[in-house]
């Protein structure tokens, strides 16, 4: 039998471009189907309308939203469509996904965080697992990562440093804001670690991307330079340069039609006008960013999958995770330094790059013992100054503050002080309140079922959460920072989302064995961060990325 | 290389445009502004624009020191904004019915339009209407498009030669986008079919 493609991947971000560019490379045919538009690095410029405050690289929420689940009052789920709420859950729908958008803060997992259950224990109410594999398994493409997105660090002694197989980074860190070294030296003072931030950014030209140019707005934003290693710029672009990877944007794929064995047969979705297309092939790659991954085998039913595919254990969508913890900030007043040094915290531009992770496991009697704790990063105030402006708008008391008021404010805010943030990133515990699935009632504009997520999390979370916390306030208290404020909540980060297709050895138990195939569906895969049984206390980019090369390597051995 | 990275040259690169951005504004900057200012377009003199102008004049005083509305072309901006291709007509149709609203009540009140009411009256009505879920949003709005028209980049119409960024030491990011690529200019085609 004839297929159109080899391997057809649906969705283009860090689950599919590793996929793409691993099989175009070893000569098969692909096809890369994506919801969203084809923008380049020239279509991208430092331009807050476009990027943060109009639905440029998102739907319309009024086009296509979610159904947010959460408790109410009287302890009842009641779930609210995002575009009645305006709250966003979506991260980047154009081609290289939301790694166009992300600041590129890259850690690795630590070998206990595939084995939680072993390392920690149980904790009543969260559905902890162990992975399938271990640290060992996954690091030689954690270091293919590093070469292949292109990530830049430096290595330092730590306690907690996990184990790698090359002595440092293969390019050197990122120009680092004046403020590092004062975090670092408080942090030295209190008797803890400081490290420097990986980041997937270039520190030196590769091919047509060129290295960082620090203008100073990098999260949110779309990269110019071609530094930012998003899956676009880093892997899809030198997949299509092999002839081999044809990309098709503005293809929202509505469904996964499988035959009477029960494998897939053909990806069947909307183009740009509307019109059914579809497209068959061997293989069948799922990485559309664990929430609509598994809408998307919801909605795939078939003679051999009456519930969806992959979901014969009633699994797919189950344990979705997102990142604990919370955020605060403190202010450095220009009135309290020198002219010299208010200069230096003005600098724009160069990345602050300071971690902690000295209580990524915390011993404590008041926890408990030994429990998993998490990361501290540091970074400063977001720069778009429309959305900075806009938290004047409002008085204490509900009113607007328009005139010389609002002037002065924004005077003030703009011109008196520097603000340094953390965030606190620690395991969200899966739980049964935390899960995708399909809405009854609400529909997109192509009349297809909208995800509906419900967003519970553990009281556990908020413990750790608050427990760094109090350390991550004396660090700003020993830099002698004002107004130090902070939120640790349970509200989900949406940016941060994985988990919803664990996998797993026991078929009743996970969506996908250890290699992120189904176990129900013998050509199909999924390899964005939907696999994660757990989700460790670091952004998950990184990982993502390095078992999409892992299964990429094992698609290919089975081509 | 110090521990923070960066080297002194382009460390002082970098002060040097800070200290200009301070040293130079903000009197100059405004006068000078102020001097090229092209004559005002007829819409501008006419309702529903002349009403909101008058607004946005209040909620954005000019002064010696700060620029106003009027500098920030917080109106061309407005108008740019919600007559362009990708927006929603609604809110086009808020803004102008607000107007409506507006002066209907200074009418009821005070037995002229918005545009001739002093800077007392002016406060009171506008807080007035504040009072109303219908009249907050619509204040709400227009000084949400007020702070784009100060901070967003000048391709929108607003924010002339970056004199907010100026009067706020703000240093914007590039670069900045020209414009056929501006944010209504690279919403999808599927996007552009709704609204059509």
């Amino acid at each position: 039998m004839s297929y159109d493609f080899d391997v057809c991947v649906i969705g283009s971000g860090a689950g599919g471009g590793p996929v793409a560019l691993t099989l175009a490379e070893a000569g098969y045919s692909v096809v890369v189907l994506e919801k969203g538009p084809w923008l380049q690095a020239a279509d991208f410029y430092k331009d807050e309308l476009a990027c943060c405050r109009r639905s440029v690289y998102t739907p319309e929420l009024s086009d296509e939203q979610h159904v947010i689940e959460d408790l109410d009052s009287a302890g009842d789920w009641v779930g609210e469509a995002t575009s009645e709420s305006g709250w966003d859950f979506w991260n980047g729908n154009c081609v290289g996904g939301s790694s166009n958008f992300m600041s590129g803060f890259f850690y690795r997992l630590k070998p206990e965080d595939f084995r939680l259950l072993s390392e920690f224990g149980p904790i009543a109410g969260a559905n902890i697992s162990d992975w399938p594999i271990d640290y060992e398994d996954l690091e030689p493409w954690y270091t293919r990562v590093e070469t292949e997105v292109g990530i830049s660090g430096r290595c330092v002694d730590h306690p907690l440093a996990e184990p790698r197989s090359t002595a440092d980074f293969p390019y050197p860190p990122t120009q680092e804001h004046p403020v590092s070294s004062h975090i670092s030296d408080a942090c030295r003072e209190l008797g803890l670690h400081p490290l420097p931030t990986p980041r997937a950014i270039l520190t030196k030209s590769r091919g047509i991307r060129r290295s960082c140019e620090y203008s100073g707005y990098c999260g949110s934003y779309g990269c110019s330079s071609g530094a930012k290693g998003g899956a676009r710029a880093a892997l899809l672009d030198r997949a299509v340069a092999t002839g081999r990877c044809e990309i098709r944007p503005h293809s929202k794929v509505y469904t996964l039609a499988s035959d009477a064995k029960g494998k897939v047969v053909t990806a069947e979705y909307f183009d740009a006008a509307g019109q059914v297309q579809n497209v068959d092939a061997k293989i069948f790659v799922l990485a559309c960013q664990a929430i609509e991954t598994s809408r998307l085998l919801l909605s795939s039913t078939g003679p051999k999958h009456a519930n969806g595919l992959a979901n014969r254990s009633d699994q797919v969508g189950k344990n979705l995770l997102f990142s604990a913890g919370g955020s605060g900030s403190g202010d450095f007043d220009y009135a309290r330094m020198s002219d010299a040094e208010a200069q230096t915290m003005k600098t724009r531009g160069p990345f602050v790059n300071r971690g902690l992770q000295d209580w990524y496991f915390i011993n404590d009697k008041s926890l408990g013992g030994r429990i998993k704790g998490g990361t501290l990063d540091f970074l400063l105030r977001h720069p778009n100054p429309i959305s900075k402006a806009m938290s004047e708008k409002w008085d204490d008391n509900d009113r607007l503050v328009w005139g010389r008021p609002l002037q002065r404010h924004l005077k003030s805010l703009f011109t008196e002080s520097q603000y340094l943030r953390y965030e606190i990133f620690c395991d969200w515990l899966p739980t049964d309140n935390c899960f995708v699935d399909l809405d009854r009632t609400v529909r997109d504009k192509w009349q297809t079922p909208v995800a509906k997520v419900r967003i519970g999390y553990h009281e556990h979370d908020l413990k750790v959460g608050h427990y760094i916390n109090k350390h991550a306030i004396r660090v700003l208290e020993k830099m002698g920072a004002q107004n130090i404020r902070s939120n640790i909540s349970g509200s989900p980060p949406q940016n941060l989302v994985a988990g919803g297709c664990r996998f797993g050895k026991d078929p009743a138990r996970s969506v996908l064995d250890p290699d992120c195939r189904a176990h129900d569906v013998d050509n199909l895969y999924v390899t964005d961060g939907s696999f994660m049984p757990t989700g460790g206390s670091v952004p998950y980019t990184w990982t993502i990325y390095a078992n999409a090369f892992r299964v990429a390597d094992r698609i290919k051995d089975s081509l | 290389m110090t521990e923070s990275g960066i080297s002194r040259r382009e460390f002082l690169g970098q002060l040097t445009l800070l200290g200009s951005l301070a040293a130079c504004y903000p009197a100059a900057i405004l006068a000078s502004t102020r001097s090229e200012a092209q004559p005002s377009p007829a819409w501008l003199n006419q309702d529903p624009w002349k009403t909101i102008a008058e607004v946005q004049q209040h909620m954005f005083p000019a002064a010696k020191d700060t620029p106003g509305a009027s500098d920030i072309q917080a109106t061309v901006y407005l108008r740019n904004t919600i007559q362009n291709p990708a927006t929603d007509g609604e809110n086009q149709e808020f803004v102008f019915n607000g107007v409506g609203w507006l002066n209907e009540l200074t009418q009821d009140q005070y037995q002229q339009g918005f545009a001739a009411l002093d800077e007392q009256q002016r406060e009171d009505v506008l807080r007035k209407i504040e009072q109303s879920q219908a009249g907050r949003n619509w204040l709400s709005l227009l000084l949400t498009y007020l702070l784009e028209a100060l901070l967003a980049d000048p391709v929108y119409g607003g924010n002339p030669n970056g004199i907010g960024w100026k009067w706020l030491q703000h240093q914007p990011g590039y670069p900045t986008p020209p414009e056929d690529k501006s944010w209504y200019k690279l919403a999808t085609p599927v996007h552009y079919q709704r609204k059509a």
